[in-house]
Formats: structure tokens, C-alpha cells, sequence
């Protein structure tokens, strides 16, 4: 690794959206032939800085130079002149287009590619040099995720890139798959290039970068560190920020508390369930779970293995292929979701603006869309004063900043948005409650508050299935854990089960 | 019978290629992503513009050039407002149909009912006799084979051609499109302005070389046959061709029909086009996952800004 | 290359004050451009205040046919404001209004139910009709997931066609020699108010706006038609009856728009003819995007186009303007107001590529 100037450099950079700042006096470099990790949690801004760096994002202010020259960057084609790729998490691939066809789109500036055979030999050249194996005539949407990775890595360098950015290569991955993705991405930098690895697993940093960046809440709390002089808690310590002790894999004394209550009886009991993708590929197979009240079953898992099926179904709106489905003791299968509401089940789900919440009506709508369903402001006429009270009440004993009654939902931050979710969904009629990431997206503070009402929640009697990719938040608030891969249940631990023995059961299949 | 079905094949193309170029048009759009719902607009003008100056300079092949510039002129006017402005392609479709078809009849509204000498067959000598197929492959103007070319050619450009690529690639994900280095907005325009310069000549012939007049109302919903065409035909450009031949084949049997004295409910008959591309709607709907290449990001605006 | 580059970002905050103004604004600006149309267009520019407005609004004649004209569009505003907060497209408002002539027409044809029962058997006979036409794409739309666009569209050229098959065929008048259907009998037409050509319909339609209003803002579908408008994923998951709402709301529509061809049946034609509801659907659509789909502002909307149609005819007797200027300006009002949205929806910035100081430190 060249310890002279650094190749890129990335200054000062500043960006707002609308009224959100992003990103706030960010700096970045990058040497030649080196593995740098870009570190921070969901939403610290990584892939909104390496979108200005590729083009996708002007930045609001700040500078970027290669290799001493100041560099200009109005658009995608201009990062890739430069030889800057990037490999989005989700792939820039047209999925109709075969990964050839793929090439030869990008290829404007590369006269040497744009005829389908040179296309088609130069990627094939490209998976040589870096090992891997790649089918160049199958449409995108028909390859695997891995191999729909090689294919855009292949691309990418096909293009002329030097400096590769990777966004969480492994996230998608199996064991297997990212062990043998990490031994390539070494063998990129081995042969000069410069990689620019964004991602949250910490032993991926240690093991595999020569230099580590840490941003937090768009900021850089450290820059350029050498990796080898850190611990992964010393990293994690950075990540965290000062609240880094809470994210400790140790069991909080919550869990310990309600674990010592009296079980109750299985709230949700599935049994043998199977689901399908929307593509029609097996999503769930053959899934058991059982939640009894007064607990909180957590599901880890890698994201896209099931999670989003599993919550959609038990929610109503997905189909289930076969199996059964219990809610506090009746078959629930075949109801529509206001019947499995009925029956106390509530939802937080992943993407709350999409599937539970409407952004461009009021905060009081969204407050008691579920009420309205099942007639609390009147049958055919809506009282909407009662309503409008009701949810100015709610506003305040939930403590939602900057929320009136008649205000726009989409106006609310994210922490604020999912405390009105939670205030609607933890209701006296909840019996069971399916929260699926509920603190993506959200800050410390959020999380910690969404965290205690789960809790509270189980204490006063409720079930709970916890479904998170965070391995972090399953373990500070897991009675049991059930780990999920390829659309199986693939083990239950304990609730004070390790980081370790999770990691395992989660990346051990395939 | 051998001498009806000569002449039925060979009134074919009367009926078949204002809706083949039109269709043909719209499919080329669609592959970019953008629902145009102005062909109406864009051929009624076409219509009006060719006739007014083939009246007026008697000539019909200036008349067909300017009607191709006016059909590309007000699809540009279209592809400001949902390309450049982002508007709701739906409604802004809608709008320019309407402008099309007001500017048709406020501008040609004295020279209705004139008629005047259009685009003439060309006559290939001793071919054109040839049983069945002679009066349908010989016995037609340069339009009829120009069209059949421009399909030949579209397949071609969409199938086989980067810049067909570029636009396939724009309507079906225009965020990788436009990480790959295509100029999205460039591509729709483009596709947009030659959807309208296609409908224009679709217009064109409806006035200068079926008919040889200009009337109100002339295109007589031709615009949203050739819209649910694009449907019927898959959104490929050589079905939208054959799809066209098929209707136009269904349309030219009425006339020949009575003509020889058949009764036949035509109005009745003249719905079946309308109601089998329902049932191959349907069909499509119900065969599963695959919906043909309809394009994934069909009248979805595009703004790279946009935070995910 | 030039130092600045545009950006375009999407407004998450809009205020009412940008709303209204940007809405006034395209209003204007629509308008505008209308007249100078007109002008184009050989209307002189001396008269042109009173052939638009004086003659349409203030003089009881000018009045009583605006109004008159006002009554299905009305109809047709409200059938397009039905389907179109729920996000179906309904571009098939003619075919619907097309059934529900043929619908009144048929009961009075064949003399169904008692003499004083017979018009309000007809009317809801031409509603009946209109919804049992879009019964078709919906249920396309809510089993198979087929797109309501095409097979509106569709169904509406069937339609007319299946109104020049009647009236050509079996349902012609023989006594006259245009396609047009005997005329209805006293007992079968809506009573004259004596003002010009207003009909008792008016009565009804103000009624249905009113009902509309009242359905759309106060009652408890109108808070389901809602969520399912700017979210369906949020309103299935959350139990809102999705199907049933969609349903009641788009046979409404359907309903709304073949009560229009009644109304104009029964109302002003007194007989089937195949010269109605010509360009409805456009009308619609305009008139539900010009009130921004609010049910009680699709009265003054519909009024006002109803006024233009009005003075297009005058137009058209004095100068020999043709109708089709009517909708040349419907089309240049609904462009340019969905052209203004743009300064509401999105923020534009002009930004330097490269700040200066940096390029002077490099070199």
C-alpha cells in the first residue's frame, strides 16, 4: 500500500435534501491499492456520499480531487470516465438486459466495447482475471443474487475502473458466497485497484481492510485509521458514539426480569407454512414458529431470506401455499387483515411509509386509520372532531415532536413517524404484536424508545415477533431467538444466546 | 370468391396502415417508458396539415413531410411537459390529444370537404394481376411499403442496436439506465418526438392517400385503437404491424361485404377488433408472471434526485 | 462546458400558500393563452368580453343554455372525480354515457313500468346501464389485474358503436331520415322550467353534488377513498375493505356518467341521438382536475365550461369558428396547469460545478 499523496480525496462535502442535511463537512481519501472500509450505521450517509462521488448526488458544497486534479463530477458517465464504479447493494443491472447487453449499454465511452461480441469477450476476460465464473447471456432477472453481484463487479471493471466502491457486498451473501467475494475483492486491490468497501460487519473491517473510515449521523468521526491498530471495539465504540456501551451483546436486565414471568399461552402458532415470492419462487418453507404471550421471539436473519414474506402473510395481504396459521387460539389462514386485527394481532412493519402509514394524509388520520376501521368515530359518518381530540391527546402522551393533529405525516422525521405507528398499532385490543426492523432508519435515541415499548408492551401480557436483520437488537430483546435462512427456520436458541453461536446458525446454511 | 378475396386483401392496407405506423409509433415510446395517450392528437393534426398543403401547393409529398414535423412538433410539446416538466403522462397525454385535435379543426375548418389529388398507387405492370395476392403486394402507394420498411427497420433499431438498447434499457429501469451513462431524458424525448412524427404520417395517409379529402373527425379514433394495438401486439413492433393487417383485414371485409350484397350487422363486426384485444388483455393477464415486454417502468416519471 | 448544472429535487414540505398560487397561476396562465386562441382564431377582440362571458352568464337566454350545458358535465365531473380518487382510470365516460341514453331509450321504447313511474324508471335505467358498463373493466382490474386504461377506452368505442347499431337498425325513427330514435312521449321528459332549455335534471344534479360532497369528505367511506388514494398498500394492510370501496366508488362512477346520457335524453334531446356526449371524457377529466377533485367545486367548474361550450357555439354561428376550439382550450388549460405543478412539486437549483478556491489551490 502506497503511503505518497492519496489518490482520491473527497473534502469537506456537504448535502442537504430539501429540509434533511445529509451530510456535513465529510472527508474522505482513498490510497492506490488499498481495501478501505467506509463504516456507520444505517443512515449515517455512506451511500449518500459515495453517490456524489459517482455522480448519482451533487454535492451542496466541498471538493473532490484524483490524483491531485480537481474533479468534476455532474453525472454518472463522469465518475465512470474517471474510473470510479460503484456496486449498488441493489444492482444497477436492467433486468430484462443480459449482463452483456448490460455492458454494452454503459459503454459510450469505451469505443472498444460496443459491439455485442467485444462486450461479451470482455467480460468473460474480466471474471477470468478475477476468478470468478459468470453466464454473460441469461437476462439479469433470471441469475441468482450472487451471480447477479459477479455480473455487475464484472461490469463495472470491464468499464475501466480503478477505484471500485462496494456497497455491502456480503449483506446479500451466504457464507460461503462472501468468504470467496472478500478473497476476490483482495485480489482486486493485489492487482492496483483501489477499493472502497462500504459496510456494518465489523470482523469484514478488520479482516479485510487496510484502512477504515467511520462516519456517524453525517459526520466523519474517524478518518483514514489503519486498521490494523484497531479492535472491533474500539470501532464499534466509534459507530456507537457514546452510547456504545448499550449496543454490548450482553443480555440487558430487561430480559432477565421478564423471563422469570409465567409463560402464557401461544398467542401465534404457525405451523408447516410455506409462501411464495412474487416471482413465484419459494419464499417460506415449511416455517414453525410459536409465540407465547408475555414474550419476545426474535427472528435474525440476513435480509431477503423470507423476512418480508413471513410478516406479509401473517399480516393478510401475502397468500400462503400451504400450512396453518394460529392467532390467540383461532385459525387465522384464511382471514383478511381487519379479521386478523380482530383477533389483537398489530403490525410495525420494515417500510412504514409504504405498507402502514399514508404520507400525504394528516398525522390524525394516520393516528386512527385502524380505528376508523373498526367504527370508533361512527359507522357511516366520521366524527372528526373526536378524532382530531383523540389524536391530539395521543400526541401528547407519546411525546411526538413537531406533530399536530392536522399536519402532514410525511412531514415527521422517522422516530417520530414510527411513534405514531406504535401508538396506534399498542392499543388496548393488542394481543400480538409482529414488529419487523422497527428502528431502521432511526437514531439512538429512537431506537431506545421504540426498544422500551416493545417491552412494556410484553410485560403487560402481549406476544411478540420480533423480526430484525440486527443481530444487536434481537439480542437485547429476545426471550428466545429463532433464526430464519432461505425460508427456513434453521435453529432457536436462548434468549442470552452469543453474537457467535446467532452468526452461525445464520450464515451456517445453504 | 378468388377475384373478392383479391380485392378485400388489396383494400387492406387502406384500413391497416394509419394504424400500423401510429401503433408502430406508440410501441417505440412505450419501450421508453412513457404512455402516450396523444396519438389521436398527433394524427388528426398529421391529417389536417397534410391535406391543407397538399390543397394549397399540390403537392402531396410536401404535404406528408410537414404533416411528419407537425405530429413530431406536438409530441415534443408532450414530451416537455412529462419529460422535462414531470407531469402526469396520463392527463398531459390526454391534453396534447385534445390540442391536437382542436388545432386540426380550427386551422382546417375551410378547407373541409375539398377534395384534391393524393398519393397515387404505384402500378407494377403484369404483377399487380397476379391472382389473390397481386392487388395487395403490387397495386399500392410508396407509404404501404415504406411502412412495412419502417417495421422492419424498428425491430431492427430496438432489437439490435445500441441506441435501441438505450431505450429498452430507459423503459425498463431508468435508474441503472442512467447509472450506465444513458441520457434518460434525451432517450424519451427522442422516442416520444418519433412516436409523434410516426402518428403525423399515420394521419398523413389517412387524409392524402386513403381518402384524398379532409373532414372533421377524420381519424375517428384511430389514436386509441392504435393505443390498445401496443397491447394487443405486446409492445413489439413487428405484432403492432401484423396486429394492424389483422384489424385492417376485419375493417376492409365490412365494406366488401355489402358491396357484394352480404347483410352483415357491421356495426356488430366492427366491434370484434375491439373486443379480442380485451380478451388477449385477459389472456395476458392471466398466463402468469410474464407479461410479454411490457415495460417495467411504463409512465413512471423519472427524477435522479429523488431520495430513495 | 458551462460552470452551472441544474438540479431538480422533489418538495417534501409544500405550503398552501405555493399550492394555491401555483394552481392561480396555471389558471391564469391557461386561460390566457385560450383567448389569444380565440383571437387567433378570428374572434374579434371588440366583442370578445361579451360573447364570453356577458352573453353566457348575464343575459337569461345565454344563462339558461349555460346551465343547461352545465347538467352532464356535472355528471361527468363528478363519474371522473369518483374513479380518479381511487387512481382508476376512467377514460371511458363517453361509453358509459353512451349505455345509459341506450339504457333510458330502451325502457322508453318499450313502455316499461306505469305512466308516472316511467321517468324515474328511465333515469335509473340509464344509471343501471352506465354502471353495468364499467362493471366489465373493473372486475378485469379487481380478478385479473387487467389495466382499467385500455379496456375503458375500449368499451367506449363498443359502445358507440353499439349506438349506431340501434340507431340505424332496429331503434330508427322511420319518419325520419337522420339516425336518431323516435321521439319519447311527454310522460318520458324531464319537466321544463321555462328558462330556455333548463330542465328539472339541474335539481338533480345539484342534488348528487351535494350527496357527493358529503360522501367524499364526511362519511366514513370518503376517509377509506383516501387512504386507498394515496396509499392502496397501507390501506390493505391495515383492513380498510379495499374491493368494496373501489367497487361502490367506480360503479358510482360508472352510475354518474350513464345518468348523464339519461339527463340529456330525457332533458334536452327527448330522443336517442348519436351527435351526445361528444368529448365527455376529456370534459371530465378537465372538469375533476380543474376543481382538484373537490365534489362541491366541480358546480362552479362545470358551469364555467359549460359557458365556454356556450359561447363556442355563438362563435361558431357568427364567425364560423368550429367547436373544435372549445377543446383546443380545454387542452391548453389542463397542459399548462399540469405544467405549473412542477414549481410546486419539485425545487430547481442552479449550482456551480467546481467552487473556485479549490481550483486555484490545485493549480
Amino acid at each position: 500500500m502506497s503511503q505518497g499523496a492519496p489518490l482520491l480525496t473527497l473534502s469537506a462535502i456537504d448535502k442537504s435534501f430539501d429540509i434533511h442535511r445529509v451530510l456535513e463537512g465529510v472527508s474522505f481519501d482513498l490510497a492506490k491499492g488499498e481495501v478501505h472500509a467506509l463504516l456507520g450505521e444505517n443512515g449515517a450517509g455512506k451511500s449518500t456520499l459515495m453517490n456524489i462521488l459517482i455522480g448519482v448526488y451533487s454535492a451542496d458544497a466541498g471538493s473532490l480531487t484524483l490524483e491531485g486534479l480537481p474533479l468534476i463530477i455532474g453525472k454518472p458517465s463522469d465518475s465512470a470516465r474517471h474510473g470510479i464504479g460503484m456496486v449498488h447493494q441493489h444492482f444497477r443491472l436492467v433486468d430484462r438486459l443480459t449482463p452483456t447487453e448490460n455492458l454494452l449499454l454503459a459503454a459510450d465511452d469505451h469505443p472498444h466495447l460496443k459491439t455485442r461480441t467485444a462486450a461479451r469477450n470482455a467480460l468473460l476476460a474480466t471474471a477470468r482475471e478475477v476468478g470468478f465464473t459468470l453466464n454473460p447471456d441469461c437476462p439479469v432477472g433470471e441469475l441468482s443474487v450472487a451471480e447477479k453481484q459477479r455480473a455487475e463487479i464484472c461490469k463495472v471493471l470491464a468499464l475501466g475502473a480503478r477505484i471500485l466502491i462496494l456497497d455491502e457486498p456480503t449483506a446479500v451473501l451466504t457464507d460461503a458466497e462472501a468468504s470467496s467475494m472478500l478473497g476476490a475483492i483482495r485480489r482486486m486491490a493485489e492487482s492496483g485497484r483501489s477499493i472502497i468497501l462500504i459496510t456494518h460487519k465489523l470482523r469484514e473491517v478488520v479482516g479485510f481492510s487496510h484502512r477504515v473510515t467511520i462516519m456517524r449521523r453525517g459526520k466523519t468521526v474517524a478518518a483514514g485509521l489503519d486498521t490494523t491498530q484497531l479492535s472491533i471495539e474500539k470501532i464499534a465504540s466509534l459507530m456507537m458514539g457514546s452510547s456504545a456501551s448499550s449496543v454490548a451483546p450482553s443480555s440487558t436486565p430487561d430480559t432477565t426480569t421478564s423471563s422469570l414471568q409465567p409463560r402464557g399461552p401461544d398467542l401465534l402458532a404457525i405451523a408447516h407454512l410455506h409462501a411464495q415470492r412474487d416471482d413465484g419462487a419459494p419464499a417460506l418453507t415449511d416455517v414453525s414458529l410459536r409465540v407465547r404471550a408475555g414474550e419476545i421471539l426474535g427472528l435474525a436473519g440476513v435480509g431477503g431470506n423470507g423476512q418480508h414474506e413471513l410478516v406479509e402473510t401473517l399480516n393478510g395481504i401475502r397468500s400462503a401455499s400451504a400450512g396453518s396459521v394460529m392467532i390467540d387460539g383461532a385459525d387465522a389462514l384464511e382471514f383478511p387483515p381487519n379479521q386478523r386485527r380482530q383477533l389483537g394481532l398489530r403490525v410495525i412493519p420494515a417500510d412504514r411509509m409504504a405498507t402502514a402509514l399514508a404520507s400525504d394524509l394528516t398525522i390524525a388520520a394516520n393516528l386512527s386509520l385502524t380505528a376508523v376501521v373498526r367504527g370508533r368515530f361512527g359507522r357511516f359518518w366520521l366524527n372528526r372532531r373526536r378524532m382530531e381530540r383523540e389524536a391530539k391527546a395521543s400526541i401528547e402522551q407519546h411525546d411526538i415532536a413537531g406533530a399536530r393533529p392536522h399536519g402532514r405525516m410525511g412531514l415527521l422525521s422517522g422516530g417520530n413517524a414510527q411513534k405514531v405507528l406504535l401508538a396506534r398499532e399498542i392499543d388496548s385490543g393488542m394481543k400480538l404484536l409482529l414488529a419487523h426492523s422497527p428502528t431502521r432508519g432511526l437514531d439512538i435515541r429512537a431506537s431506545a424508545a421504540v426498544h422500551q415499548r416493545l417491552r412494556e408492551a410484553v410485560a403487560q401480557g402481549a406476544a411478540c415477533l420480533l423480526v430484525s436483520e440486527d443481530v444487536e437488537e434481537i439480542m437485547a430483546l429476545s426471550d428466545r431467538i429463532c433464526v430464519i435462512s432461505a425460508g427456513k427456520i434453521t435453529g432457536e436458541l436462548p434468549g442470552d444466546a452469543s453474537a457467535a453461536d446467532i452468526g452461525r446458525l445464520i450464515l451456517g446454511h445453504e | 370468391m378468388e377475384q373478392f378475396i383479391t380485392h378485400w386483401l388489396g383494400s387492406t392496407p387502406a384500413f391497416a396502415i394509419p394504424l400500423a405506423l401510429a401503433s408502430m409509433g406508440l410501441v417505440l415510446c412505450e419501450r421508453a417508458g412513457v404512455l402516450n395517450m396523444g396519438a389521436e392528437g398527433y394524427m388528426s393534426l398529421g391529417a389536417m396539415t397534410a391535406a391543407v398543403l397538399t390543397l394549397t401547393l399540390g403537392n402531396p409529398a410536401i404535404g406528408i413531410l410537414c404533416a411528419v414535423l407537425a405530429g413530431a412538433t406536438l409530441a415534443l410539446v408532450f414530451g416537455f411537459a412529462v419529460v422535462v416538466m414531470r407531469c402526469e403522462q396520463i392527463l398531459a397525454g390526454l391534453a396534447t390529444m385534445a390540442v391536437g385535435l382542436g388545432i386540426a379543426g380550427v386551422v382546417g375548418r375551410s378547407y373541409v370537404h375539398k377534395s384534391f389529388e393524393g398519393l397515387q398507387p404505384l402500378d407494377l405492370p403484369w404483377l399487380d394481376q397476379l391472382p389473390l395476392v397481386g392487388q395487395l403486394l403490387f397495386h399500392q402507394d410508396i407509404l404501404v411499403y415504406l411502412t412495412v420498411l419502417i417495421g422492419f427497420a424498428l425491430w431492427f433499431l430496438l432489437e439490435h442496436t445500441r441506441a435501441g438498447l438505450k431505450i429498452r434499457a430507459v423503459g425498463e429501469d431508468p435508474a441503472s439506465a442512467d447509472v450506465a451513462g444513458v441520457q434518460v431524458q434525451v432517450q424519451q424525448l427522442l422516442a416520444i418526438t418519433a412516436s409523434g412524427a410516426l402518428c403525423g404520417l399515420a394521419g398523413a395517409y389517412l387524409s392524402v392517400a386513403s381518402s384524398s379529402i379532409w373532414v372533421d373527425n377524420m381519424v375517428a379514433g384511430r389514436g386509441w385503437i392504435a393505443l390498445a394495438l401496443v397491447v394487443f401486439a405486446r409492445w413489439e413492433p413487428l405484432k403492432a404491424l401484423a396486429g394492424a393487417f389483422l384489424f385492417g383485414a376485419i375493417e376492409a371485409l365490412l365494406p366488401r361485404l355489402q358491396a357484394i350484397g352480404i347483410p352483415a350487422p357491421i356495426y356488430l363486426m366492427n366491434m370484434l377488433p375491439y373486443l379480442f384485444t380485451i380478451a388477449v388483455l385477459l389472456v395476458a393477464a392471466c398466463s402468469g408472471s410474464k407479461k410479454g415486454m411490457e415495460p417495467a417502468a411504463l409512465g413512471q416519471p423519472y427524477v435522479r434526485q429523488d431520495r430513495h | 462546458m458551462s460552470n452551472f448544472r441544474l438540479t431538480l429535487e422533489r418538495r417534501q414540505q409544500v405550503s398552501t400558500l405555493r399550492s394555491a398560487a401555483t394552481y392561480i397561476l396555471g389558471l391564469l396562465v391557461g386561460l390566457g393563452c385560450g383567448v389569444l386562441v380565440l383571437l387567433a382564431a378570428g374572434a374579434p377582440a371588440s366583442t370578445l368580453m361579451d360573447d364570453l362571458v356577458v352573453q353566457v352568464f348575464f343575459s337569461a337566454r345565454g344563462l339558461a343554455q349555460t346551465l343547461t350545458l352545465a347538467v352532464p358535465l356535472i355528471m361527468v365531473g363528478l363519474a371522473a372525480l369518483a374513479a380518479m380518487r381511487l387512481r382508476f382510470w376512467n377514460v371511458g365516460i363517453e361509453g358509459q354515457l353512451w349505455l345509459g341514453a341506450i339504457g333510458a331509450t330502451l325502457v322508453a321504447n318499450n313502455d316499461f313500468g306505469s305512466e308516472a313511474l316511467r321517468l324515474p324508471i328511465m333515469l335509473i335505467a340509464s344509471a343501471l346501464a352506465g354502471a353495468i358498463w364499467i362493471a366489465v373493466p373493473l372486475l378485469l382490474k379487481l380478478k385479473a389485474n387487467v389495466n382499467e386504461l385500455v379496456v375503458t377506452l375500449l368499451l367506449s368505442n363498443v359502445a358507440y358503436l353499439l349506438l349506431q347499431h340501434l340507431l340505424f337498425g332496429a331503434w330508427k325513427d322511420p319518419v325520419n331520415s337522420f339516425p336518431v330514435s323516435p321521439r319519447f312521449d311527454d310522460n318520458e321528459q324531464l319537466a321544463s322550467l321555462g328558462f330556455g332549455n333548463l330542465h328539472s335534471g339541474i335539481y338533480l344534479a345539484l342534488a348528487i353534488t351535494l350527496l357527493m360532497a358529503v360522501l367524499v369528505q364526511k362519511s366514513r367511506t370518503g376517509f377509506y377513498i383516501d387512504v386507498i388514494g394515496h396509499n392502496r398498500r397501507t390501506a390493505l394492510a391495515t383492513g380498510i375493505p379495499v374491493t368494496a370501496t373501489l367497487t361502490l366508488m367506480i360503479l358510482l362512477s360508472g352510475a354518474l356518467a350513464g345518468l348523464a346520457g339519461g339527463l340529456i335524453v330525457t332533458g334536452v334531446e327527448h330522443r336517442l341521438t348519436q351527435t351526445i356526449g361528444i368529448n365527455t371524457t376529456f370534459s371530465g377529466i378537465v372538469i375533476a382536475f380543474v376543481a382538484r377533485f373537490n365534489p362541491l367545486a366541480i358546480l362552479p367548474t362545470a358551469i364555467a365550461l359549460a359557458g365556454i361550450y356556450n359561447a363556442g357555439s355563438t362563435l361558431k354561428v357568427f364567425y364560423g369558428i368550429p367547436d373544435a376550439i372549445v377543446v383546443l382550450i380545454q387542452g391548453i388549460v389542463l397542459l399548462t396547469l399540469l405544467m405549473v405543478q412542477f414549481f410546486r412539486s419539485y425545487r430547481v437549483s442552479l449550482l456551480r460545478r467546481t467552487p473556485p478556491q479549490t481550483a486555484r489551490q490545485i493549480t
